[in-house]
């Protein structure tokens, strides 16, 4: 009644209610109840002297601007796959034509190290 | 008619398939680990170990840090799991068995894949610690140069399928493997695989250089939430390569569904054992790697054999 | 009621099973117990982990100095319940000053592990007290903001939210100012040797700043346990057992590589094999060598990681890292008692972690060989002396030479390649304890 991705959403639900549930469920069997010096984050014996939240310097922010455009061209692929075999040759070329223009993208990339770091 | 279970049918079936599969990947890695190490006879201690830590962990009090997201905490292991049990739910079992199957299947799980990043990023934000979020960014890294070697290597499989359906695109492989018409795409998604589940050689959120990384502040039901679902993603994996690469169901004498748990085992040995064999990659490396060599050799594969069946 | 009895019947059998489970350990490798505390990784019984949160039983093992009891009290704190602690004694003279839950006297490893189960089987079980807090419920940040639910106060960078203040900005070669975290990596951090304590500024997962801090120079030094090496420098010890703790010592440090790039397994064969291996095994070495090539530890893992120029490395006479760095210096070409075997030093390319991994696998092979011909000849505590770090001599110890070196080497690198360079310096437990602040390059905590 609900159809497939009703069934698959229902399990996405219940799965995550379940682990949900398991992980409150230790509180009862373990106990609850810490001192400060017990909540400290571990980083071999000293106490950290900031937040760990922070503006973490994410260096591979250009590699991100990269995976969008590539995410883009994932999503014309997605219909691309189910009609290929219909359109014949046509469609090969076409696509190939996108992702040749894509992959100049990342050689761009590369060579302008954008995917290295440190 | 695309085939789908009740609610109720279906969670229960998944429930059990996961805690089978859980249970699997522990064994494995459990055979693995002592053979790697040379450690002689392989006792029933492999077999007992799992449950037995199970038993443990539900002892250990969870751990809290000071100024921690609490829901986020709480939300990450079961985001994984629950899209772990996503994935697992559109792989179909028989032709016309499946707990699963829209007509866009592949697409589903395609998104819990993706979706892994964001339960990994949340896992490590919330303990406001340094190593768990030197972690989640790590992995951010890593997920995001995984994604498009993984979407090419499996969209492959759909082009002779002519559908986006798990169902159909095995349904298209009984005259033929897809890892025989397209040889490139499993070496892929099996890197892939492991590296979405950070597993052994890719384990870089939860790195030992790292102690721990995102799971470093986790303890009890925690930590064993976390493992569960990673082990339930990584069969989830590799269920979904032997429908999409390996034939499903196909195969003579046995019946579908053991033919399907033969492949997933067959597959999950392969990626459980890298654990105990490969050393951990870097992520500059692999990121290059995974842009100039993954994603042109996918492409590849999915033009070659786009080309082949014309 | 049969609810009830059944619960309590599920509850006992959890336990039991819990109690069987391998016992997850936080091991400390005090003065003179970095040996065996490595050694403890092949014990089935034992689950050997990173962090306290993940460990029930913080184990101890010989002695900790005075100046890091405030961080062993923390480190305990920070164990989960229910948690015990156990003090392997190890011939040390000083009992920790704090109170640790059981004592094992019996320097045997099996002993101890025996010991660990059952103080772990006697947690579960409710004999064993789960072990109390060793800090006051003190908040190390207070913060009292101004609102009902506690925000508010004068403002953000500069504030003090939620306790602990927000990190700073810095400049970056990006051209970006983001944020820069200082934090102080401690001397309980898996991968380093105990005692070392870096105080480093990451923007990001990159490393922008690192320094040492050691204890200053009035905290005394406690006891040195005696190594075979220690003792060749009053006594004439037999050559055939220098070279084959040498061995020894580099098959352990290529163990805890193999540990620090997650291949657990592979070091636990090696932390065999330098178990029994004997004088003339060398073909076992070569056996190891074989299985490391395909894992990788020698490619894509460690090869241009951590590289040390060879004019830094000048003067510091500091064994493997300065032969594998091309410079083929050793102080056994100068023993007398090696003449006779024909020694000629090995010397590897590259001076990256991977240089050094080939080197120390390719030294323990020659040592085994050397062990095998050297028969009885004697070093005479007259002649230099060549430890598995470097050269060895009365207050002249390896980690002097090589600490100094780590700031400048971390400065630029990525956190994981910075923990690869610093367990490819193989330094040793006991000289970091030893190590003071003698001079202002080093930070004093």
């Amino acid at each position: 009644m609900l159809g497939p991705l009703g069934a698959a959403l229902a399990v996405f639900v219940a799965a995550t209610v379940a682990m949900v549930a398991l992980r409150s469920a230790s509180d009862a069997i373990a106990g609850v109840g810490e001192t400060a010096p017990e909540r400290v984050p571990f980083l071999g014996g000293h106490p950290p002297e900031m937040h760990a939240w922070s503006r973490f310097h994410a260096r591979y922010y250009v590699m991100a601007l990269l995976f969008l455009a590539f995410d883009m061209e994932m999503v014309f692929m997605y219909p691309w796959a189910v009609v290929f075999v219909r359109e014949g040759g046509i469609a090969l070329v076409e696509m190939g034509m996108f992702i040749t223009i894509l992959l100049v993208g990342v050689l761009y990339a590369w060579r302008e190290r954008a995917l290295r770091w440190a | 008619m695309r085939t789908y279970l009740a609610p109720g049918v279906a969670v229960a079936s998944v429930a059990v398939v996961m805690a089978v599969g859980v249970y699997a990947v522990a064994v494995i890695d459990g055979i693995a680990g002592r053979l790697a190490s040379g450690a002689g006879r392989i006792g029933v201690s492999v077999m007992l170990d799992p449950p037995r830590t199970v038993a443990l962990l539900l002892m250990q009090r969870r751990h809290r840090t000071e100024r921690a997201d609490g829901p986020g905490w709480a939300i990450a292991p079961a985001l994984l799991g629950g899209l772990a049990a996503t994935a697992l739910a559109v792989v179909p079992v028989a032709r016309g068995t499946a707990v699963a199957d829209p007509s866009t299947g592949f697409v589903v799980f395609a998104t819990a894949i993706a979706f892994v990043m964001i339960a990994v990023f949340l896992h490590g934000w919330s303990p406001n610690s340094l190593f768990p979020l030197i972690g989640a960014y790590r992995y951010g890294a890593q997920a995001l140069s995984l994604q498009i070697p993984f979407l090419l290597a499996m969209l492959a499989t759909a082009l002779p399928a002519e559908s986006l359906a798990v169902m159909d695109i095995v349904e298209a492989q009984g005259d033929l493997w897809n890892v025989v018409r397209q040889p490139l795409g499993l070496p892929i998604y099996l890197v892939v695989g492991v590296g979405v589940s950070f597993w052994g050689p890719l384990n870089l959120p939860d790195g030992a250089d790292l102690v721990g990384g995102t799971s470093a502040e986790d303890a009890g039901t925690d930590r064993l939430a976390w493992e569960f679902a990673r082990a339930a993603m990584l069969f989830a994996v590799a269920a979904m390569g032997a429908a999409a690469f390996l034939g499903g169901w196909w195969g003579p004498l046995l019946p579908g569904p053991v033919w399907m748990a033969l492949k997933t085992l067959c597959l999950l040995v392969v990626m459980v054992a890298t654990r105990h064999l490969v050393a951990r990659v870097r992520i500059e490396p692999f990121v290059v790697a995974c842009w100039t060599m993954f994603i042109p050799l996918a492409l590849v594969n999915i033009f070659v054999s786009g080309a082949l069946l014309l | 009621m049969a609810g009830a009895c059944a619960a309590v019947g599920l509850s006992a059998a959890a336990r039991r099973a819990a109690s069987r489970a391998p016992v997850p350990v936080f091991p400390v490798a005090g003065i003179g117990a970095r040996r065996e505390m490595d050694d403890l990784l092949v014990e089935p019984r034992l689950r050997i982990v990173d962090t306290p949160a993940a460990a029930n039983v913080l184990l101890l093992a010989g002695e900790v100095p005075n100046a890091l009891v405030a961080e062993l009290a923390l480190l305990h704190d920070g164990l989960s319940h229910p948690r015990t602690s156990l003090w392997w004694t190890l011939g040390a003279g000083v009992a920790p000053v704090i109170p640790f839950s059981v004592e094992v006297r019996d320097s045997d490893p099996s002993a101890l592990v025996d010991a660990v189960v059952d103080a772990h089987r006697r947690l579960l079980t409710g004999e064993l007290a789960s072990s109390s807090p060793q800090l006051p419920d003190e908040d190390g940040a207070p913060w009292r903001g101004v609102g009902p639910y506690g925000q508010g106060g004068t403002g953000m960078t500069g504030g003090v939210p939620y306790g602990r203040p927000m990190a700073g900005v810095a400049p970056d070669r990006d051209g970006l100012r983001l944020d820069q975290l200082t934090v102080r990596i401690g001397p309980f951090f898996a991968r380093f040797p105990t005692g070392l304590v870096l105080e480093l500024r990451l923007q990001g997962d990159v490393v922008q700043e690192a320094q040492l801090v050691l204890p200053p120079s009035d905290v005394p030094t406690a006891r040195v346990a005696s190594t075979p090496f220690s003792d060749a420098l009053h006594v004439p010890v037999r050559v055939s057992v220098l070279e084959l703790e040498r061995a020894r010592s580099h098959l352990r440090s290529i163990a805890s590589t193999l540990v620090s790039h997650q291949l657990g397994s592979l070091a636990r064969r090696v932390l065999h094999l330098a178990r029994q291996v004997r004088p003339g095994d060398d073909e076992e070495v070569e056996r190891l060598h074989r299985v490391l090539r395909r894992s990788q530890i020698l490619g894509w893992a460690t090869s241009g990681v951590g590289h040390i120029a060879s004019d830094r490395l000048e003067g510091t006479a500091a064994g493997p890292i300065l032969r594998a760095s091309g410079i083929a210096r050793d102080e056994r070409t100068d023993d007398p008692a090696y003449v006779g075997l024909g020694f000629e030093p090995i010397v590897h390319e590259g001076s990256d972690a991977r240089a050094r991994l080939a080197q120390r696998l390719a030294e323990a092979r020659h040592s085994l060989e050397l062990a095998g011909r050297a028969g009885d000849i004697d070093h005479d505590p007259e002649s230099p002396l060549e430890s598995p770090r470097g050269r060895l001599a009365a207050d002249d110890l390896p980690a002097q030479r090589i600490l100094p070196l780590i700031p400048a080497l971390l400065a630029g690198m990525e956190w994981g390649d910075a923990v690869s360079t610093v367990v490819s310096l193989d330094l040793d437990t006991d000289e970091v304890l030893a190590m003071r602040a003698t001079d202002s390059e080093f930070l004093v905590p």
